[in-house]
Order: structure tokens, then sequence, then C-alpha cells
């Protein structure tokens, strides 16, 4: 037996997430924000006053009263419901494609990174095949390719959005590479897919979180771009982009739709972004320029 | 005699650059020609200057890079091109200990699961893990409570002592200690390596000790090989090679270990000019642009490594 350590241990540090997050205004301004719409989007059908397909051809185009609280579209639907479920389709194309994208993007990346060789060209050169085109434009191509639909908006915005999650895993994985630890693992006899799951997601984790919060904004945007050009969400299920589109024709006369539409994607896309910019502060100071 | 270990010949080189088409500008020849044999519960020291190739043959042997030619036999297995799935059986007896004890521990991970990793690997169940761990943890001088805790907690000796807990985990026959106490305090690195010491003791265990500190390897080693551009200049036993090296620059370092006592220290020896490029070695002996000794064959004629007493092996057309 050899003598014990005679260095002294140094105190476990305490995480230091909630102090700094307290300090950050723009963090808890887009957690407000974000809160609110994900708690209004999963109690979505609860709090709605009407139903988002009831329609009433005499009472068109209302203006805001107590009945109609941001009045009715042109074929007598209560706004303010059709605004609320569409958080619930916004979110629910937002949460399939992150899950989507998340997954086929970090196991490519991190393979790309770990194997490296002819497996990681392959894949990086798709990568890059997908990102020569603008992003929105091919979303649009591919969905009008496949048909209009719900299913449609998810499919072509995971087909545009899971190369850059593919490429930042990829670039942080190069970067773990050189650790010894993993050498370590290595001459432990630990089976490669296992160092992915042990020793790179968890070290990598941060950074992805971060890029996913923020995405979601450009998601949400994307899909009412899909809707606003009806190839994406179709009636009677309500999208905001759709709803931005059916108010544009009247909105000299009856604003009140597009407007309200188009606050609520604003103001949601705002809070991510705000949400998205406040974690990375938090989480990964050093992908500030990314 | 049969050796733990039996490297023949090994050879590593590394692309350097490459053209247009990816292809490789050069080859950098970072180990050469490199063959000695380990014995059974014996420390073979390695010594060499930065960039010798030192840590190229350690990570060679521990199969982390594949070499260009040569072979390793591993207790008589030809383990040198060996596929990973039918390596992973033979990890168990080839362990390491890595110079950087911040970069060779996972951040994430406890203590526990560090050191647990090769058992988890070879089948122990969770209870079994534990009980090792804290016997690990007990043997190199941690108290087997902090295994529940995270590598930021402790200090770098006391990282170096969990990455060493690690290595023994599997009860491996060979450990490959790069660089294992150079990027700890003086004071720390005496700890670390009566800890080595005292293992090797007490399980029997053979080490390869590559170190760029001759003076750290003099306290370890049995036998002690000198590296110089790739290859290996003097193979000998640590008192042989002490009291009468015999090939010059083996006979250059050891005049450059720091004397402690002022009134022995002499004027220091330095040799002349730089190390050549790897990339571009001198030809015929490697060492002849440096050497007190050089004569018109050593620019001419690589020597051979030639056995000149029992257990004595020098490159050099005129050792002594």
């Amino acid at each position: 037996m050899s003598a014990t350590a005679l260095e002294p241990t140094v105190a476990r540090t305490k995480s230091d997430f909630w102090p700094k997050f307290r300090r950050n205004r723009n963090a808890i301004a887009g957690t407000i924000i974000v809160t609110f719409v994900v708690v209004v989007a999963i109690f979505a059908r609860l709090i709605s006053p009407y139903d988002y397909d009831e329609t009433d051809i005499l009472f068109t185009w209302a203006h805001p009263s107590p009945e109609h609280l941001l009045g009715t579209d042109a074929l007598g639907r209560d706004i303010l419901s059709r605004l609320i479920v569409g958080a619930q389709v916004s979110l629910t194309v937002a949460v399939a494609v992150l899950a989507i994208t998340l997954t086929v993007g970090i196991l490519l990346g991190m393979i790309a990174g770990y194997f490296g060789g002819k497996l990681d060209s392959a894949i990086m050169r798709v990568v890059d095949i997908i990102f020569a085109f603008p992003d929105i434009i091919f979303a649009i191509l591919l969905a009008s390719a496949l048909g209009p639909g719900i299913t449609t908006v998810i499919i072509s915005l995971s087909v545009v959005w899971w190369p850059g999650i593919a490429r930042l895993t990829r670039s942080l994985v190069l970067q773990l590479r050189t650790e010894l630890y993993v050498d370590a693992a290595i001459a432990s006899g630990t089976p490669p897919f296992t160092i992915l799951i042990r020793h790179f997601l968890p070290n990598i984790v941060a950074p992805l979180i971060v890029r996913a919060s923020i995405g979601v904004g450009f998601i949400i945007m994307a899909e009412a771009t899909l809707s606003f050009l009806g190839i994406g969400v179709q009636e009677p299920r309500p999208s905001w982009g759709g709803m931005i589109r059916d108010g544009i024709v009247s909105l000299r006369t009856e604003p009140y739709l597009a407007l309200s539409a188009s606050t609520a994607l604003g103001l949601t896309i705002i809070g991510f972004n705000l949400f998205g910019d406040g974690l990375r502060d938090i989480l990964d100071p050093r992908i500030k320029d990314r | 005699m049969s050796a733990l270990l039996e490297v023949r010949n090994l050879t590593k080189e590394f692309p350097v650059g490459a053209d247009f088409l990816g292809r490789p500008l050069a080859q950098l020849r970072a180990v050469d020609d490199i063959s000695f044999a380990l014995e059974p519960g014996e420390t073979l020291g390695f010594v060499g200057e930065s960039g010798c190739g030192k840590t190229t043959v350690g990570r060679l042997i521990l199969r982390l890079l594949a070499p260009t030619s040569g072979t390793i036999l591993f207790e008589g297995q030809d383990i040198t091109n060996l596929t990973e799935p039918e390596m992973r059986p033979r990890r168990r007896d080839i362990q390491v200990v890595f110079q950087d004890p911040y970069s060779s521990l996972n951040p994430r991970l406890m203590v526990r699961d560090i050191v647990g990793e090769p058992l988890k690997n070879f089948g122990h169940s969770r209870d079994q893990i534990d009980q090792r761990v804290a016997e690990l943890m007990r043997i190199v001088g941690l108290p087997p409570e902090y295994m529940s805790r995270y590598p930021h907690a402790f200090s770098g000796g006391q990282r170096q002592r969990i990455g060493i807990a690690r290595a023994l985990a599997v009860s491996p026959k060979l450990v490959v200690c790069d660089e294992a106490v150079s990027a700890l305090d003086v004071s720390i690195q005496a700890q670390i390596l009566n800890l080595l010491a005292d293992i090797q003791a007490q399980f029997g265990l053979t080490l390869l000790f590559i170190s760029h500190n001759l003076g750290v390897v003099r306290h370890v080693s049995h036998r002690i090989a000198v590296m110089y551009l790739g290859r290996l200049v003097e193979l000998a036993s640590e008192d042989a090679l002490f009291e009468h090296p015999l090939h010059p620059y083996t006979a250059a370092l050891i005049a450059a270990v720091p004397e402690p006592d002022p009134a022995t220290r002499g004027k220091l020896a330095v040799l002349p000019g730089e190390i050549p490029s790897p990339l571009n070695p001198p030809p015929g002996c490697p060492f002849n642009t440096r050497c007190p000794k050089v004569e018109a064959r050593c620019r001419a004629e690589l020597p051979e490594f030639r056995e000149v007493e029992a257990g004595r092996w020098v490159r050099c057309h005129f050792p002594g």
C-alpha cells in the first residue's frame, strides 16, 4: 500500500446555471414567452372558447367583441380559437422536426466525425449538397413535390434542417477526438458505439441543445411560410401562415385576422430566439459567434 | 526465456500534407525499424527527446495506431494486424497511463465510471465493479468514498492516481506509462513513481515507461532504451547504461541530467546543433550531424543495431 495522497481536494463546484440564468434578461423574457406558448399549445382544445372549425355564416369578419375577443374570419370562425389551435400545430411540427433532425443529424455527425475516412466524405458531401440550396426554397421545392399536408411540412423541413445538426455534431466530435480519455476508452476495450454514447454525447449535448432551441424559431417560421404559400398545413386545420394569407386579402378593411396571426407568429419566434440565445450565453459562451 | 512482448522491425510512417487529389506529399517516419523484447515483471524505460517517436511506439503497442510494417507479438500471439473486434479481448492485458491527467479523464463521468469502464467492458456486474473500484482506490492511495465525485474535484496528482487505478482495473500484464509523471510537480512525481514501483512489486506488472526525463526513467527502470530520430540507438541495463554509455547520444543525455550538488557539477556538455527534421533525416547514422565522434563512415553508412555485449545493444560504428 502506498501513502495516502497529500494533495488537497478541491471542493465540488456548484453548477452556475441558475445564477447566470437569473442575470440574463433575454433568457428570462424568452422563457416566459416560450412557456406561455407551450402551455397554450398543450391545452389548446381546453382553453379555446370555440371549436376552431365552427363556422357562423351570419357572423363573418366580426370585429373584436366580448363573444369573439379577436373577431371572426371570412367563414365566421373565432380567430382567437384558431390562433390557439394554430400554436399547437406550429409546435407539433417543430417538435417532430427537432426529433427527426436531432436523431439523424447527431447519429450521422458522430459517425462522420469519429470514423472519418470514406464514411465521413460520403456523409459530408450529402450535407454539402443540401446546404448548397437556400433552405426555405429547397423546402418549398420538396413540399410542392410531395403534396400539401402536415406530414409534408415535417418531412421537407427535416430534410433541410438535419445537415446543420450533422455538421455541428461532427465538428464537436472532431474537437473531442484528440482527448486522451477517448484513447483510454479504446485501450480499455470499449466498442466504438459505446464510446460515442458514453464519451462523446454528454460532452456535445450543450451546444446541440442551444442549436435546437434557436432552430425552433426557424422551423416555426418555415412552417408558416409553407402554409402561407398553401403547400403546408391545410384547411380546416388552422395554421398561422394560412391565417395570415387569408387575412391579407382584406387587410385594409378587416385587419384583425392577419394582424393577430402575425403578432402570434412574431412573438413566438422572438421568444424562441431569446430563449435560445440566452441558453447559448449560459451553457456555451464559446459558440457565441457561430 | 519467453518474452511478454516482442517487437520486431516496427515502423510507422505518417503521411504529411496533401496534394490536389489528397495524396500525401511525403511520409514522416516517426518510428523506424525498432526491435526489442520485454520480459515479464521488468520495467523498460524508453527515453529520447521530444518528437523522437517514443510516444508513437507506445501507441503502436497499444494498437491505438496501426504500424506501417513490423510485428508486435504479445505472449507469442501476433497482434499486429488484428482487427479492432479481434483485438478487444487482448486489451485487458495491455493498459495505459497517459501524460495529461486532465485530458485523460472524461469530465462528465464519475470516478466510479472512469475506473470501472474496463471492468464493465469485460463483463463485471455493477456490484463487482463498485467493490473492485473501491479496492483500486485504496491501492492507488485515494479514499474509496471519493469514487462518486467528478474529475474536476481532484488535483493533478490525484487525477493521475485515478488514471493508474483505471489501468490496473482489469489486472493487465503490461502497462504502458506514456510520460506518466511529466505533467506533475516534482514532489508529486516522486509519489507517483513510488506508487508505480509499489504496484509493480505487488502485482508483478511489466511496465513500458516512456519519458523524456532520464532521471525519472533511471529511478524506475531495469533496462533502458534510448531513441533518436525514430530509431533505437542503445538498449542496456540501467546500471550498465549509466556507468558506461556506449552511444555518444546516450553519453550526452546522461551528461545533461541535472546534478543537485553544485560542488560536483561540471561544465554542461551541450550537444551542438538541432535534431534534424524527421522528414529529411541525414544519410548514414541519424546522429552524425551532432555527434562529437563523427567520422566519414558515419555519414555514408547506417550502423546496424547490434549486440556488442550480452544484453547490450547499440547502433554505432564506434561504440564506447
